[in-house]
């Protein structure tokens, strides 16, 4: 929520302006097939299902499992100074589609594959939001 | 479903390979670095640049058509030539692709060859080194990473060997045994950057880095090149080396991501081993020894079972149990590999792969009775996996 905001800052692609937007409302939209019901993310212009372009983006419930994680114990980015170590995991969503993030709000030794989490949004500028996710 | 050709097999043959000075080589681009490994495979031929109208290589991958460049500075007109970007896939992928080239018609002797600066960029200035890399990040996008503290290969490495470990219970252990295996190795090989011991407790002690990947787990930053020659088991013959034959080769690229479905723990050697199996009419109970791309200890176990030496989620056991030795059940990355000996992209790989079966080595070096090996690249944002196998004369 301040100017001195270290880390770095997404810079969006064309297709990923809805996730952005999304998130600054507190919603984790992703993108569904309206032919076959498939979900997934990172975005694209066809179902990466069926290979349909009749797609639309849904929020998601935001629930889901830490499907695999890391624990950075290096630093590789000044903005991330004073808080090594830090928990990257693969977010397997209830609806599927599978994204990055952090997981917060848990001592790293306690991540374990399998966990169930919760989006949680962290308004980290005021353009910037990021979903991260808790366990629940 | 695809059917391999197998009218290839035996039919082309690497007939030199030679690699650069290795490690921290200041002063030197990834391009001079290249020239030095492709003159080395040259001579150890018998050719010249006169003799070659083939060129894929790849070097920095920021670097426009990196064959153009490497053709101006060799003087060699090509015709057939192309750069490579699958990663550490590609070194592997050029020598299929110098077969495939030869066998169409394009070419009659091609050169493939990799170098880079790597120990150099990353040593070039302090925003590098604290990325540990010598891209620039654009290269691995702007979105979906960075702002969540993701970087490097490692942590994307990190999340299968995690995974593997969940879903196997492999232990940090047994991926300690792949770097141990690898130093014994590197120490009977002078031209090998690491030269001290290595053992399971200091592997133990190494910093963490990137969990479940500490210090030990990870390849080295180095300056080198590497790089073979091409040509037909017909003008082999001819030659100075006694010819190593292409038997087989193969591909399998994941490219729906490292992300989806259970590719991070189920890689591209499954399909890429199953079609240069196929080619070569061989199966894994044929090979004598493997030379795997090494980037992180895990994707040494997991192409380990997804080449077929161990069952799914066996890895761990296998290279625990001795397996990765020059007498063991699979020696494995006999020069020391990337881990030991230096990275250069699983180039050195190819090299080691074609010496082992040219016989020059003596008996602290040389897989005993080695006939039939297979050599692995894997790269390109983790899902792009290359094999090769190769034959005695
Ligand atoms: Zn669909």
């Amino acid at each position: 929520m301040s100017d001195d905001y270290a880390k770095a800052i997404p810079i969006p692609g064309p297709e990923s302006v809805p996730f952005w937007e999304g998130a600054k409302n507190h919603k984790l939209m992703i993108q569904k097939c309206s032919d076959c019901g498939h979900h997934w993310f990172p975005p694209s212009t066809v179902c990466t299902g069926c290979g349909s372009r009749n797609i639309e983006w849904v929020a998601s419930s935001g629930k889901g499992k830490i499907f695999s994680f890391v624990v950075f114990h290096r630093l590789y980015h000044k903005g991330w100074d004073g808080e090594i170590p830090y928990a990257v995991a693969v977010i397997e969503l209830e609806e599927g589609a599978r994204m990055l993030s952090n997981v917060i709000g848990i001592p790293v030794e306690e991540v374990k594959c399998d966990m169930a989490v919760d989006v949680v949004f962290e308004d980290a500028t005021d353009t910037l939001t990021l979903p991260k996710f808790k366990p629940v | 479903m695809i059917e391999p050709s197998t009218h290839l097999r035996d039919k082309y043959a690497l007939v030199g390979a030679g690699h650069s000075r290795l490690g921290k080589v200041p002063g030197v681009s990834a391009q001079g670095l290249l020239e030095e490994a492709m003159h080395n495979a040259l001579d150890d031929a018998g050719l010249t640049t006169q003799d070659v109208d083939g060129l894929i290589c790849r070097g920095p991958d920021e670097i426009y058509t990196f064959h153009q460049v490497m053709g101006e500075r060799l003087g060699i007109d090509a015709s057939f030539s192309t750069t490579l970007t699958n990663g550490g896939a590609s070194q592997v992928m050029g020598v299929a692709l110098a077969a495939m080239a030869i066998d169409a018609g394009m070419a009659s002797c091609v050169l493939v060859g990799y170098g880079r600066d790597n120990w150099s960029r990353v040593h070039a200035n302090k925003e590098n080194h604290m990325r540990g890399s010598g891209r620039p990040q654009q290269m691995y996008g702007m979105e979906f990473g960075p702002e969540f503290g993701y970087y490097g290969a490692i942590a994307a490495h990190g999340f299968g060997a995690q995974r593997h470990m969940h879903d196997y219970g492999t232990t940090r252990e047994q991926f300690g045994a792949i770097s141990v295996a690898f130093r014994n190795h590197a120490l009977n090989n002078p031209d090998a950057v690491m030269k001290k011991p290595l053992t399971m407790e200091d592997y133990l002690a190494g910093r963490m880095i990137v969990e479940p990947f500490g210090l030990f787990d990870c390849s080295l930053q180095t300056d080198a090149a590497g790089a073979v020659v091409v040509t037909s088991t017909e003008r082999a013959k001819d030659l100075r080396q006694k010819p190593v034959l292409i038997k087989g080769f193969g591909t399998g690229n994941n490219t729906s991501g490292w992300f989806n479905y259970n590719n991070m723990t189920h890689t591209g050697a499954i399909q890429s081993g199953k079609t240069a199996y196929a080619m070569a009419g061989l199966g894994p109970e044929d090979i004598d020894y493997a030379q795997i791309y090494d980037c992180f200890t895990y994707m040494v176990l997991v192409q380990l079972e997804d080449y077929g030496f161990c069952q799914k989620g066996e890895g761990g056991e296998f290279v625990a149990s001795g397996a990765l030795a020059l007498d063991g059940a699979m020696p494995t990355n006999t020069s020391g590999g990337q881990l030991s000996e230096a990275h250069v992209e699983g180039m050195l790989q190819v090299v080691e792969g074609v010496r082992q079966l040219q016989g020059i080595y003596g008996p602290e070096r040389q897989v005993p009775n080695a006939e039939i090996g297979l050599v692995s690249g894997h790269g390109g944002n983790t899902v792009c996996e290359s094999t090769l196998i190769l034959g005695a004369a």
